[in-house]
């Protein structure tokens, strides 16, 4: 479905004017995606998760190696952080990012009442998104790619905010569609997330692929058993209990 | 994404790009007649009133210059920063880039349309009748337009490369506003070999020119410049297109990094 062949991604990051340091985020990474697979991706912050994800979604192009995608695949990221404009109402952004993944103004238009229902917006849905607080956008993020119809998802955190009633609909929600025959990449922290929905894991540090297998064997290989608590712990031990 | 598709995410982001514009402001959609309209009475206030000038009926000069030129400023402005301002979209979807400074030139062709329904009223209020002379607006309008469009889609491009050169966009609107015979009329210079030479040089000039012929005096403008001017525009557009279109991922890449 989608092959990245030892991909390399940096870009020029300036610091003060007339600088041009080289960020390295990606080095020599490799991996397969299969139809109908659910990928977990796991790896500290600033590993190069989401750069990755914008790779397979054709946002960015890879500085050396080939991202090769079957042909006619579609793809939608799916991300918390910036992306609704915050003076249109709730429908207006999903009316828009359906529309940006593809869908026409009709199929569009069809389908938000759908995302209004699930999303449990209720009345918030027709108010501007600049009142909403985090978790509403979020179910809303979530809520208008879910609903989205592609061949890849690809999914960066957003399964692990919102109230507890919700992340269980949503996970259920995702679930559903990975037993659908979906192709999923899923990015998180919680590793339960992470054992419930792969069926394949891979472990990125620092832009290198690390571990790439089973779900299990990859989480051990990435999070080590933790040793017993000492009587004063030191700051690394505090480091590593995430 | 299919041609009509493109068209339509473009007339939908305009449509809610003005929907939300509206949104933040007391008056609301009253600021598109607003807005050019005081740019009109400030130069109106300074060139009129307080330096006498001698350009006849120079309030309908004035507005006939003004307020294209508004279309003009206001679309460059607003398109030049449209990719930048619309970073979260861009690294969350591929999409074309053009969408973003396609989109606010959408949003001042539909602003600019009750702005020129404002302009003729004034025209026929005062005394300047509607004749067939005035079908010539259509082809001056096209060619407005493919001059902001080449504009911007360049601006809107070389803001996302460098971020310095949106300082020389402001910059360059301000140089375009004092040489393209908005508030004095290039046919008026002592100098005639001048005249020709800012008409035939500064294709804006020659478009404001083209408005004040076609409404004011009742003449055609030269059609073989306008139609210089707007096949140039085109092919520059064409390509600028094709730029945004190749170098799509890079500028993903640069506006999210900058």
């Amino acid at each position: 479905m989608l092959e990245l062949v030892d991909v390399s991604h940096s870009y020029v990051a300036r610091r003060q004017s007339f600088d041009h340091g080289v960020h390295r985020v990606l080095d020599g990474v490799s991996l397969q995606l299969r139809q109908g697979e659910t990928l977990g991706i796991v790896g500290r912050n600033g590993a190069g998760k989401t750069t990755m994800l914008r790779l397979m979604a054709g946002i960015f192009s890879p500085s050396s190696g080939s991202v090769i995608r079957r042909p006619g695949a579609t793809c939608a990221l799916l991300s918390l952080g910036l992306g609704f404009q915050d003076g249109l109402s709730g429908r207006d952004n999903a009316l828009l990012a359906a529309m940006l993944q593809g869908s026409s103004r009709r199929q569009a238009s069809a389908r938000l009442e759908e995302i209004r229902e699930f999303s449990e917006l209720g009345e918030s849905f027709d108010e501007p998104v600049k009142t909403y607080s985090s978790g509403m956008r979020a179910r809303l993020g979530f809520t208008a790619a879910l609903l989205t119809q592609v061949d890849i998802l690809l999914i960066d955190e957003v399964l692990s905010v919102g109230d507890a009633a919700f992340r269980d609909k949503a996970q259920a929600a995702m679930k559903s569609r990975i037993t659908s025959n979906q192709t999923v990449v899923f990015v998180s922290h919680a590793e339960g997330q992470v054992r419930s929905l792969c069926s394949r894991a891979v472990w990125i540090e620092e832009g290198r692929l690390l571990a790439q297998g089973g779900v299990d064997e990859v989480l051990a290989a990435y999070r080590p058993p933790q040793p017993r608590p000492q009587q004063a712990p030191g700051p690394l031990a505090g480091e590593r209990s995430r | 994404m299919t041609l009509r598709h493109y068209f339509s995410l473009v007339d939908t982001l305009a449509r809610m790009a003005l929907k939300a514009d509206a949104s933040r402001y007391f008056f609301g959609y009253i600021w598109w007649l607003l807005e050019p309209l005081l740019y009109v009475l400030v130069f109106y206030v300074v060139f009129e009133l307080i330096l006498q000038n001698r350009q006849e009926n120079f309030l309908v000069f004035l507005m006939c210059g003004k307020l294209a030129f508004v279309w003009f400023s206001k679309s460059l402005n607003q398109a030049s920063r449209s990719i930048l301002g619309n970073r979260g979209l861009i690294g969350r979807v591929d999409v074309p880039k053009s969408l973003f400074p396609m989109a606010s030139i959408q949003e001042g062709l539909y602003k600019q349309a009750s702005v020129f329904l404002l302009l003729f009223a004034v025209l026929v209020s005062n005394g300047y009748g509607v004749t067939l002379t005035w079908l010539w607006l259509l082809p001056v309008l096209l060619v407005n337009y493919l001059l902001i469009v080449a504009c911007c889609l360049a601006g809107a491009w070389l803001v996302c490369l460098k971020y310095d050169f949106h300082v020389l966009v402001s910059m360059g609107v301000i140089f375009l506003m004092f040489t393209s015979g908005v508030f004095w009329d290039p046919r008026a210079l002592p100098d005639p070999a001048m005249t020709d030479a800012v008409l035939l040089y500064n294709p804006l000039a020659f478009i404001l020119d083209a408005y004040r012929q076609v409404l004011m005096v009742g003449t055609a403008p030269d059609p073989l410049h306008l139609a210089a001017i707007g096949a140039f525009f085109a092919l520059v557009a064409a390509a600028l297109f094709w730029v945004l279109q190749r170098s799509s991922q890079y500028i993903a890449l640069k506006v999210i990094t900058a």
